[in-house]
This record gives C-alpha cells, structure tokens and sequence, in this order.
C-alpha cells in the first residue's frame, strides 16, 4: 500500500487546493477579518509543511483546521473584546428587475447588520452553510460539534434573523 | 404561529431540503414562512470576497524559503566577550589619558576581560575591582585585588595579586582567585603559584590542578581538573564550599539579597549555577540544600 506523503510538494498542493478556500472563509466568518483569515490559513499550512512527516495525508484536513482554531482562540478571541464585531463585508449578488433593487437593497443590509450581530458560533455555521454550501456532516467537522449541534446552530440562527429583522 | 412545536434543527433541515412532504406543507403554513423563506434566499446571493489561493501559497513557499536559507548564527564566543572586548577599548582609552593608579570594577552580573601592559589578562567576574599601577608595570607586576578573577600571566617578573585575605605570587601561569571578606580561595589552573596568608609567616605553593581555600585563616586544599574556571562560561561551580560563598556569588551575579536568618551558613555546598536564569539558580542550589526559598519585595530572596 503506498501511503502519499504530505512532503511531496504534490500531495501539498492537492491538501492546499482542497481545504484553503474553506479554511479562509471559514476563519473570515469567525473573525471578520480578512486579512486575520488569511494569515492564519498560511500559518496553518507552514505548520503543516514544518510537521509533514508527522502528519498523514488523511488527517491533514482535521490537523489544519484544528491549527487554525486554535490560531483563531489564541490570536483573535481576545481582540474581539475589544473592537466588537466589525462587520462583514459580504457582497450582493442580485438578479432582480430594478423596481424591486431598492426594496432588495435594504432588505439586504437588513440581513448582513443581522448576521453581523450573530453569536460567532451561530454565524460560522450559517455562512458555512449558506455561502459555502457545506453540509452539516462537514460543518461539523469543521467546526468539531455533532452533526445535531451544527443543526441547532443553524436553526437558532434563522429565528434569531428573523427576530432581528423584524417585519419583512 | 405554532413555531414552539417545531423541534430544535426543524428549521436545519428544512434549509437543507430535508423535510419531508407533509412538514414543508404545514411549515408553509406557518405565519413566518416568508420571512424565513425570504432570509433564506438573500443569505445564498451573498458573496464572500474573491479568494486568491495562488497568492497565499506564494506567500507561504516564500516564508518556507526564507527559513530554509536563512543562514545559522554559530557563536563563537559567548556574549559577554563582545563586551569585555569592548571594555579594553575603553581601557587602552583610559590608559592615554591616566598614567598613575588604573582600576577596574565590575558591577552586578557583569564580567570584563582586562589586558595588562605585558599581554597578560585578567577577567573579572561580577562585582570585583582591580587596581595596578601601569607607570611601572613591566618591573613591578603588583595588583590590589578583591572579588574573583581568572589571572593569565604572560612570563616575566614576579606577578603579584595582594588581597584582602592573603597574596598569591607567581612567575608566569593561569590561576584564578576569590578573595570576599573572610574568605580567599585560589586554583591554579597551569604552571605554580605560591599563595602567602596575611598576618602570618605561612605560605603554600600550589601547582597544576591544585586548590587552596581559607575561610577564616583556616586552610583547605584539594584537586580540580577543569581547564578554564567554569564561571567563565556562564556557570559558577562549588565543591563543598561554604553556604555564604555560594550565597554570595549568587547576589554577585543577580544583584538581589538573601534573609538568611533562618538557615546555617557554615553547611557545605557543592553544585553550580548558571548566571542567566534566577529560578532555575536558585532550584539548583537550594533543592539539594533542603532550603525552601521565596521571593520577598523586588529583590530579596527569604531562605528557610
């Protein structure tokens, strides 16, 4: 049986393409920042070069999003504190005929203000989900809860954005 | 309307196109279908900003690559070096301007290297002084010394250390002394060195791995085999030395004090110590002693 080594700049990039676009939004999601996410992807994969003989491919997803928590708690946590939340900066992509823009439009900032105010741990798994079109099963592999906490998260996410949207 | 009686992940699987036919009709129902339905939507057309993954592994090839030729900084000397180097410049600068008495202190934890007019060298460990008169140097090597030193004389006339506690002489060899109040202790570390106690005709002639110690003009000898004294390198080393000294040494370097009311000072130590980790210093010296110690103030260290 040959095992693929994660040495092997190869196998690298296969891990790498597979996992850094989740791993980035991911981070972003807990975050809100960018430029945060983004470093913290890096760094996780320098981790995962540095330690590539100690880590088997199979494992490599759970090892690097596992660094990346720990990143996050470590680095991010605290300065939330502080500055709060800052806001997402997620853009709209719409479709509509130009009479309903206007409406659409605030009905959109409406919901990015609410998901902005989000418990970090309901908003990841709502945009996980949402954007990234993860399912549950991967959230919660993620995320590193059961598949039936990743579905409370997102159910208490959708009453808690609809209260906070009010009438719509 | 009846949302309460929905279960917990209802709404999950109902994002996730898991509800079966007779749920999604009465969900449909519900008075906040809409709005649910409607949050739904507008969450799926939201976009996160473009991810540029080439970017970011370029980014990381070149931090590996920046690590891999960094290159390794082998010291070749430890650091004190640079500034004892550093101090006999100074030094040659005072020696233009000064011609009489030149002295020499160092202060807590420090060490410098000294280079006398006829190419020997002294070193000096923390808190010690040195003074000799450089007018006359060539045909009257004397020093008047207090502290330790490492002493490496060049050949040539009697070379003379007075202190405090007794004299050492010699003629052209390594030695190092510890002369503190009450107490002068001195190894030779190559060739012979006669070490002459005040107040007393007595003298004793050491000779190559030799050691001498006198703790109230009581006399001990014994036999060390290490080349350079090991304070030198960052640790000083006891054997069987007294618990004073030690503690001694320990202030000299650190620059803290001790309350030994409580412990016995004359019990014998033999250990070393580094000079550059106060807790790990005081575990290797105290742990063994049986001495619990605990720290009181800025600097003061109270022993039991």
């Amino acid at each position: 049986m040959d095992k693929k080594s994660v040495c092997e700049k190869e196998n690298y990039e296969i891990i790498f393409n597979n996992y850094s676009k989740s791993m980035r939004n991911y981070m972003y999601y807990k975050c809100g920042d960018l430029q945060q996410a983004e470093d913290i992807v890096q760094d996780a994969f320098i981790k995962l070069w540095n330690n590539c003989k100690k880590v088997i491919f199979e494992k490599a997803k759970s090892y690097l999003f596992t660094i990346a928590n720990n990143a996050f708690l470590n680095e991010v946590a605290h300065k939330k504190v502080v500055q709060n939340y800052q806001k997402l900066n997620l853009k709209v992509s719409t479709n509509e005929t130009p009479e309903f823009l206007m409406e659409e439009k605030e009905f959109m900032t409406k919901l990015r203000t609410a998901i902005d105010k989000l418990p970090e741990k309901q908003r990841e798994v709502f945009l996980l989900s949402r954007i990234d079109k993860k399912k549950y099963v991967e959230i919660a592999e993620i995320t590193g809860i059961t598949v039936k906490a990743v579905e409370k998260r997102m159910s208490q996410a959708l009453v808690a954005l609809r209260e906070k949207i009010g009438n719509i | 309307m009846k949302m309460e009686s929905f279960d917990d992940t209802f709404l999950a699987r109902w994002v996730a196109d898991e509800l079966s036919a007779e749920e999604l009709l009465e969900f449909k129902k519900s008075k906040y279908y809409l709005d649910y339905k409607k949050i739904n939507e507008g969450a799926k057309a939201l976009e996160v900003p473009s991810f540029d993954g080439e970017a970011i592994l370029d980014g990381i090839y070149g931090s590996l690559q920046d690590k891999a030729t960094k290159p390794k900084v082998v010291r070749m000397m430890p650091n004190w070096v640079y500034g004892a180097a550093a101090a006999v410049i100074v030094a040659f600068g005072v020696f233009l301007f000064k011609n009489n008495n030149t002295e020499y202190e160092t202060g807590f934890g420090e060490q410098v290297m000294v280079v006398l007019p006829d190419d020997s060298k002294v070193h000096l460990n923390a808190n010690s002084t040195l003074e000799f008169n450089k007018g006359d140097w060539e045909s009257n090597r004397v020093l008047d010394f207090d502290g330790e030193a490492f002493f490496d004389v060049e050949k040539g006339s009697i070379f003379k250390v007075n202190s405090k506690e007794g004299i050492v002489e010699v003629l052209g060899t390594e030695f190092n002394v510890v002369s503190r109040e009450g107490y002068m202790e001195v190894k030779c570390h190559e060739g012979k060195v006669k070490v002459s106690m005040l107040g007393g005709d007595r003298f004793s002639i050491l000779t190559e791995g030799k050691a001498l110690r006198l703790i109230d003009n009581k006399e001990e000898k014994w036999e060390f085999k290490e080349e350079k004294p090991s304070w030198m390198t960052g640790e000083s080393s006891f054997r069987e030395t007294p618990l004073s000294q030690v503690i001694r040494a320990l202030e000299n370097q650190y620059e803290i004090g001790f309350n030994t009311s409580k412990v016995d000072l004359n019990k014998r130590y033999t250990g070393s110590f580094i000079h550059s980790d106060l807790n790990l210093a005081l575990r290797t010296v105290f742990g063994p002693m049986n001495i619990s110690y605990s720290q009181e103030g800025s600097n003061t260290i109270v022993l039991k």
